[in-house]
């Protein structure tokens, strides 16, 4: 924990080097005379506003050693977090600078509107339109892999025009060595973007699955059995997940993250993920013919078991158990002799997903289960409701802090969870989280 | 949880940029 706690403070310090050390530097070498304060505020902001967009790139880039500190989901929650404060402050910059010089809305008689003016609205109008398809996706009815690929253009188009709106300005950028450290930057920035669209699906690409076997499970739930061809496959750690290419090549710009649900001891290389129809691009995972050839990118995450001094509690809310099965089928494949209650939330008694291995992982682990039902038989004598405080205290032995929590499931119900546990005293060092729609 | 840690994350840097900025600004009027 410590290790990462360094490991992510340095990485909050590289990403603040990255804004504003270009800002800074535009201090250095030959200055053009200052304008009024308030001008120069509004060009430091842009430019500050630009570079935050620029890493947006890096944050989604999918560097295991920038999202392992974090986890992947809070650092997907940053990326749109963020972007809010780069827009604002990009849409600040010609808004104050106006107020600052109203005569610079006028164009003089007969001139021609300059290219860095005309990038400037481009890159604007992009930005704003890729946040607000973001914010209200589902609300705008925008299909996911549409939204993905407009989100990419949007980002190009934004960052590009605002690069072109910089130099062609040039009010900053007169010396040559500021225009290549600011074009450089825009290149790096982009070059992310390629990284990750096209070196690493050709990685991936040399290193295929077939579909060993389709099986149907509870909950509306299908297991995807994946076996490597010619390779050995990857070692994962219980809890993380892999970014699936079903249909197609790793090139196709939609892939889909699902939890690995298989133990991380399978000795061929074997993978599994269970993934609930949902309605989506999830409805097609039953009726994945056995043999397709797919691609996984993984492994990724920090949701994942550590070594807790007493006792492992997971928490999980419907098809949020799947990080938990690969957890208890890890741990029953290595003799683990630790306590481990499972809390599992569900919608009624036959949509458990995993009900009956679960009995059976029962008798090989120290494990207890808490079944929570939404609706739940009649009669019923298990927990039924929501998972909170109050049950946490019927079931775990105090002090709860010597406990390491781990919680997956639907946001609403993820918020509640870390409520309660922050009523129990629960340090945050103590619990992890991962929200399986984090995209 | 880590998610308010990050909200945090995002203001505090929304704060340093433009506080830097206002810096720069300074330096380039004062300066």
């Amino acid at each position: 924990m410590r290790r990462y706690t360094v490991h992510g403070a340095v990485w909050i310090g590289v990403y603040l080097l990255f804004i504003l050390a270009p800002l800074f530097a535009l201090l250095t070498g030959s200055l053009p005379d200052a304008r009024g304060f308030w001008t120069e505020f509004s060009v430091a902001i842009g430019y500050s506003g630009l570079a935050m967009m620029g890493l947006q790139f890096g944050l989604t880039a999918r560097f295991r050693y920038v999202t392992d500190p974090w986890g992947e989901d809070v650092i997907y929650h940053f990326h749109r977090q963020i972007s809010l404060i780069a827009v604002g402050l990009v849409v600040a910059h010609p808004l104050i600078m106006f107020a600052a010089q109203p005569q610079l809305l006028v164009l003089p008689e007969g001139a021609d509107v300059p290219l860095g003016a005309v990038a400037a609205v481009v890159s604007i109008g992009a930005l704003i339109t890729l946040v607000v398809t973001a914010l209200w996706r589902a609300e705008l009815k925008i299909r996911y892999e549409t939204w993905h690929l407009s989100h990419i253009v949007l980002a190009v188009v934004a960052v590009t025009g605002g690069l072109v709106h910089m130099v062609g300005w040039g009010f900053y950028l007169a010396d040559p060595w500021k225009r290549a450290v600011w074009i450089g930057l825009t290149i790096f920035w982009i070059g992310l973007l390629l990284y990750v669209r096209f070196v690493k699906p050709l990685f991936v690409l040399r290193r295929p699955y077939r579909v060993a076997e389709v099986r149907r499970e509870r909950g509306n739930s299908s297991t995807l059995v994946m076996k490597p061809e010619g390779h050995a496959g990857f070692r994962f750690r219980p809890g993380q997940f892999g970014w699936l290419a079903l249909w197609g090549s790793p090139f196709r710009i939609t892939g889909h993250p699902f939890s690995f649900s298989s133990s991380a001891e399978a000795a061929d290389g074997r993978v599994e993920m269970t993934i609930r129809n949902l309605g989506d691009f999830t409805s097609t995972i039953a009726s994945v013919p056995v043999g397709q050839r797919i691609y996984l990118d993984g492994p990724y995450g920090a949701f994942t078991i550590g070594n807790p001094a007493d006792m492992h509690v997971l928490i999980a809310g419907g098809v949020g158990v799947t990080p938990m099965m690969s957890m208890l089928r890890t741990l029953a494949d290595r003799g683990d002799a630790r306590p481990v209650i499972l809390f599992y939330g569900s919608k009624d008694w036959d949509a458990i997903t995993f009900r009956e291995e679960l009995e059976l992982l029962e008798a090989r682990l120290k494990l207890t289960v808490v079944h929570v039902l939404a609706n739940p038989p009649a009669p019923w004598a298990g927990e039924q409701g929501y998972i909170d405080a109050e049950l946490f205290k019927r079931h775990l032995p105090p002090p709860y802090a010597d406990h390491e929590y781990f919680i997956c499931g639907p946001g609403p119900m993820m918020d509640s969870i870390e409520q309660a546990l922050r009523e129990l005293g629960v340090p945050m060092s103590k619990y992890h989280s991962e929200r399986y729609r984090f995209v | 949880m880590r998610r308010l840690f990050a909200d945090r994350l995002v203001l505090a840097t929304g704060a340093v940029v433009i506080l830097m900025s206002l810096l720069f600004a300074a330096s380039r009027v004062l300066g």
